[in-house]
């Protein structure tokens, strides 16, 4: 009895059946349709739900056979695993998509009608295995759809719902004629059986035939260029229903697609073509948009792009193992955080995305907003990003970089709006009017984020990457939200010891270089974070996304493959992403943050993806020893941490996110997180050293690194903020840094390591100083303020130790890096570079001095009277800073000694200090004559300096180095052109405007939309025709 | 004995499919796209049910007139006609939904050309 219940045939009995019944009992009484319909639809989804957990759990896959007869004789339907998996998940969307439009279905039961009807008939395209049955539950799905969209009675909604009839109509005309002459071929309807005879369609009229299934089946999933009428009924439909249109029907007509795959097997270029160019040109015109649901609209329709896309390359693969994760992956992201970006857009109702900075004041929404979002960018910890990965994986396996391209640029774009839409509304405007929302209308929202978090466990587990390391930063996360009400300082210290407890446990067996990092980033972070304790305002998520932070640093450096890095250096992305976009005054630099830094990222990915394909595997250890095929991965990945690392020409995020995040939020930008992508750098190099043109590639690093440090210093030489002038120098630094990894020498990289070390120690102390004055002064402007010894001797003291070493004056620890570093370029003949090299280190001593004159030298302000030392959470991470840089001036070896035995394993023999100790390189090395020749350099070019000075100034003598400093602002002003920023400007521009050039296409006319339908089927026929005559 | 019975089908079918996607495109007034839209549907119920034909085949009932070792060489092969008779179904319920969306729309803009029907657009 219960077994016959949980029939699939009962779906269609019940959407049938209720179909018949609803009429009736409107007729009866008032509540009765609504009751109705309600079991109907539950018990739907709990029919399809048993039947999938059965097959879950080893049952076998679910024959329906009809009519009392077998096929071909009559329909029979299919309950597999796939089949069970789109069905479940299509129910359970509906019911909440039934949920969210309640207001509107209750009191009309042709609507419930409707609604029934269509979710039966998505079920029924996706389980019929009959081709003429496809036919009818496609036009059964596509008439309720119809009648849904006719429940919109304005002008504009008619209209559109009229133009999306009318392509759609042609389309499947086409579908019933392919049809029609496919069974006159095969003599059969059964699409098992016509898979079995595919050799029979051939000739004009099956493979005719053929196309024009293949082009309705296409063209239903609204393919660019033909597709303006779906983005017109996505815009003007009640959010309701779009999201209806955009992931239900949708998902019937690609299951469709992937049923009768078999029958395109020789035909997937069209599949690959068409949804690569509808994944990148809905996103180009996507990025003009400001209807919320009009963006979404092509959002969906390049998701439906990447599937297809998805699909058509894993299949020409031959990679079917791949398709449940990167399939179902896809089609579950999309399915949830699209379905809940429309109802949340309608909860919200404003249309314009502009408008939607009244959520700002309203957590939940943009918590919810903001899952959506990073799933649809298919970011971690979401199914979207394991399946993207898996396809770029195999994309790159078989060699298909233009596809690889193309995902990772239509992604970013997708990522720019999206975004884009995301920073609009958490841009909080004094006029904002608050959104009322009755609670119930939430559970939809709440539902899908956590089917989405569900489903990446999942995903994560499909792609063989689940482990307690990879979810214990969330958890941790998660735990520390739930507490969120406590009062800051408690927050901040439970954070605290979390992360002491848990990264500890994280990073407890890392060892070499990895095991380093771990130490001095984990060590480090929890340092300066705990200078979080100064502030008593709520913050509120501040610390759980820091411990996810600090948390994932510990495990990107805990990873062993690939995939785990990359995982985690999404969540660091994202984290910081969120945390910075936390302090107002960023706001207009968020997202040129996050754009580099998924720039940055998908450059990772393909580097991660040819490497493995050339290695073979995604193990990290494997880089290590990976042959010459890997240069383009070495390029790759060195260009994705070079822009985190802040590189000339592609540092122009750097500067606003380091000065405009919380002030205890720099330092930890500055002193820990730009580390992770130079400890990538230190991971990637190895990728060069195999082959020759991998050495010219260093090379070239290192001449970017240098650049890097010129550009940052002149600019931060340039700046009256303090803020900024440190986010600069932090640039000008990690030059320095990514020289000393470029010269692939052993003194080479403990060296960089050193300065890794030192730069931590620095940047912490200074940010964390002028994060005091900040607060004791109330400005960062170096001409706003001064004469602090007095005031707060402790922070000028810790300034001052900071400064020095630093700058590469003895005794402290920066002069062992820099000098050490200078000499191993002369010794490696880059003379170029170490006369840059030492021109740096000048400019980069004038920038720094003028903020040591600004804390001791110049004259108080009046206003400045009343200032007192910092607090002391403050002034402690510096005091302990401090100690670190004299540990490190004076016991130099107690670092040096550990990361020469780190890094010596790795280093091939063809490297000339293998193994060689530290003592004998010191010996070899020896640093005096090069400082001295740089010394008197930078004495020369300060009393060159001065003379031009002096003649330009008419002047004996600079009597006041602000006058100097003036002087040379101006004079350097020409060389700071932002040339940089007007190059991504540029670039920006001319993307939008393609964008706005493509969307000209969409005229808004019917006819023009049905035109393009047939220009699209005319397409698919002569493509395939083309490739058919080929084999 | 001239052409075939299907040909002549065939050929009025593809025909009627044409002159149906021209009044779609062509013609403005919504109501004659949708009578170009019957058009069509029409055309290719002709050529399904032409593809269905056996020259000289006879109606596909097993009687004492037909036996059923035959029925494959001699009868008219039943299943576009069957085919045909859903998706005539079909076609009338979607031509009926087009009609009520365009009595809408003339109720809300008193006009019947598709050329008003663009405010959204790019």
């Amino acid at each position: 009895m219960v077994e016959s219940l949980f029939q699939p045939l009962n779906i269609f009995l019940l959407g049938l059946g209720s179909g018949f019944l609803i009429p009736l009992l409107s007729r009866i009484a008032k509540p009765l349709p609504a009751m109705g319909f309600i079991i109907a639809l539950l018990g739907m989804t709990v029919i399809s739900g048993v039947c999938l957990w059965r097959i879950h759990h080893g049952a076998a896959t679910i024959e329906v056979l009809t009519a009392g007869s077998v096929p071909p004789f009559s329909i029979n339907l299919r309950f597999g695993a796939w089949e069970g998996f789109f069905s479940l998940w299509v129910n359970v969307v509906a019911v909440l998509g039934a949920w969210h439009l309640w207001e509107r279905l209750r009191g009309r039961y042709v609507l419930l009608l409707l609604y029934l009807i269509l979710t039966m008939g998505i079920n029924g395209m996706i389980m019929t295995r009959d081709l003429f049955n496809q036919f009818v539950f496609l036009e059964i799905v596509s008439i309720a759809t119809y009648g849904l969209l006719g429940s919109d009675r304005s002008p504009a909604a008619l209209a559109a719902s009229f133009k999306y009839i009318m392509a759609t109509v042609l389309a499947s005309s086409f579908f019933l004629l392919g049809a029609g002459l496919l069974y006159h071929v095969t003599g059969t309807l059964n699409i098992d059986e016509m898979i079995a005879n595919r050799a029979l369609i051939a000739g004009p009229i099956g493979i005719t035939a053929l196309l024009f299934v293949l082009s309705c089946i296409l063209l239903e999933l609204k393919p660019f260029p033909a597709n303006g009428w779906g983005l017109d009924v996505y815009e003007t439909a009640s959010s309701g229903i779009a999201a209806i249109v955009s992931v239900l029907v949708s998902a019937g007509v690609f299951f469709a697609l992937l049923k009768l795959l078999p029958l395109f097997e020789e035909v997937l270029g069209i599949l690959v073509i068409s949804g690569g160019v509808t994944f990148l040109f809905s996103n180009l015109v996507g990025l003009r948009q400001t209807n919320v649901q009009r963006m979404l609209g092509y959002s969906s329709i390049a998701q439906m792009g990447l599937l297809v896309l998805a699909v058509g390359l894993l299949w020409q693969l031959g990679a079917e193992q791949a398709l449940p994760l990167v399939v179902g992956g896809l089609f579950i992201n999309h399915l949830f955080a699209k379905a809940g970006l429309f109802w949340l857009a309608g909860i919200v109702g404003r249309r314009e995305a502009n408008s939607w900075s009244d959520v700002a004041g309203s957590p939940f929404l943009l918590s919810v907003l903001a899952v959506f979002l990073v799933a649809i960018a298919g970011l971690p910890p979401f199914p979207g990003f394991w399946a993207k990965w898996e396809l770029i994986m195999q994309a790159a396996g078989g060699g298909r970089y233009v596809w690889i391209a193309v995902i990772l640029v239509g992604s970013l774009l997708e990522a720019a709006y999206m975004f884009r839409w995301f920073k609009q509304a958490t841009r909080p405007l004094a006029d904002q009017a608050a959104i009322r929302v009755a609670s119930g209308k939430y559970v939809p929202l709440i539902a899908c984020a956590l089917l989405l978090f569900a489903s990446g466990y999942v995903a994560a587990h499909l792609a063989g990457a689940m482990s307690l390391l990879l979810v214990a930063p969330l958890f941790v996360g998660v735990t520390l939200y739930i507490l969120d009400w406590l009062p800051s300082r408690s927050k901040c210290a439970l954070m605290l010891v979390s992360v002491f407890v848990v990264g500890g446990w994280i990073v407890r067996e890392t060892q070499g270089l990895p095991g380093l990092f771990a130490v001095l980033l984990v060590a480090g972070g929890l340092v300066i974070a705990s200078a979080g304790l100064y502030r008593s305002d709520a913050r509120r998520g501040f610390y759980p996304m820091l411990a996810v932070l600090l948390l994932s640093i510990a495990s990107s450096l805990r990873a062993t493959t690939s995939l785990e890095f990359f995982f985690h250096w999404e969540i660091i992305t994202l984290s910081s992403y969120f945390l910075i976009a936390q302090r107002p005054g960023a706001h207009p630099y968020v997202l040129q943050f996050l754009l580099f830094s998924l720039v940055s990222a998908f450059c990772l990915v393909a580097g991660f993806g040819i490497a493995a394909s050339a290695n073979g595997t995604t193990a990290l250890a494997a880089l290590a020893t990976s042959g010459p095929d890997a240069a383009a991965a070495f390029a790759l990945l060195a260009f994705g941490f070079l822009i985190k690392a802040g590189a000339v020409g592609v540092h122009i995020w750097l500067p606003g996110a380091y000065a405009e995040a919380d002030d205890d939020l720099s330092a930890m930008l500055s002193a820990v997180i730009s580390k992770v992508a130079v400890f990538g750098l230190f991971m990637v190099t190895y990728l060069a050293i195999r082959s020759e043109a991998g050495l010219e590639m260093a090379h070239v690093m290192g001449w970017i690194g240098l650049l890097t440090t010129i550009a940052g210093a002149v600019m931060a030489f340039q700046q009256n903020d303090m803020k900024r002038m440190l986010g600069y120098s932090s640039m000008s630094q990690t030059g320095y840094i990514i020289t000393a990894i470029a010269l692939m020498s052993h003194l080479g990289w403990v060296t960089a390591f050193y300065l890794v070390a030192n730069h931590l120690l620095v940047k912490g102390i200074l940010f964390l100083a002028v994060a005091s004055v900040i607060l004791r002064t109330g400005t960062r402007m170096l001409d706003q303020t001064g004469g602090l010894v007095g005031k707060m001797p402790v922070t000028c003291i810790a300034v001052m130790i900071a400064l020095i070493s630093m700058s590469g004056l003895p005794p402290l620890a920066g002069f062992g890096g820099k000098w050490l570093l200078l000499s191993a370029m002369v010794d490696n003949e880059w003379y170029g570079l170490a006369i840059v090299g030492i021109f740096a280190t000048f400019i980069g001593f004038l920038y720094m001095f003028r903020l040591a004159y600004t804390f001791l030298a110049r004259s108080r302000k009046p206003a400045d009277d009343g200032i007192r030392e910092a607090p002391l959470p403050l002034l402690l991470p510096q005091l302990v800073l401090v100690v670190a840089i004299l540990v490190l001036s004076f016991f130099p070896k107690l670092v040096m000694d550990p990361v020469s035995a780190a890094i010596d394993p790795y280093f091939a023999s063809t490297l000339v200090w293998e193994g060689m100790s530290l003592e004998t390189i010191y010996g070899y090395w020896n640093p005096v004559p090069v400082m001295v020749v740089s010394v008197a350099a930078a004495g020369v070019l300060l009393g060159l300096f001065l003379v031009i000075y002096r003649v330009r100034r008419g002047r004996s003598t600079p009597r006041d180095a602000e006058q100097f400093y003036r002087f040379y602002r101006a004079v350097f002003t020409p060389i700071v052109t932002p040339v940089a920023n007007r190059f991504w400007d540029g670039v920006c521009d001319m993307t939008m405007a393609m964008g706005g050039a493509v969307r000209r296409i969409y005229n808004g006319n019917g006819q023009t939309y049905a035109l393009h339908v047939l220009y699209y089927v005319i397409a698919v026929y002569v493509f395939g025709r083309y490739a058919l005559s080929g084999q | 004995m001239g052409l075939p019975v299907s040909q002549i089908l065939l050929a009025t079918g593809f025909m009627l499919m044409l002159v149906g996607v021209w009044g779609m495109l062509t013609h403005r007034n919504i109501l004659r796209i949708i009578i170009g839209f019957s058009l069509v549907d029409t055309g290719m119920h002709i050529v399904l049910v032409a593809t269905g034909y056996v020259t000289g085949g006879t109606a596909p009932i097993i009687d004492e007139a037909l036996n059923a070792g035959e029925a494959a060489s001699r009868a008219v092969d039943p299943i576009p006609s069957a085919l045909v008779v859903t998706a005539i179904v079909i076609g009338f319920s979607v031509t009926a939904i087009m009609l009520s969306f365009a009595i809408r729309i003339h109720k809300t803009r008193k006009t019947l050309s598709i050329d008003a029907l663009t405010e959204s657009r790019w």
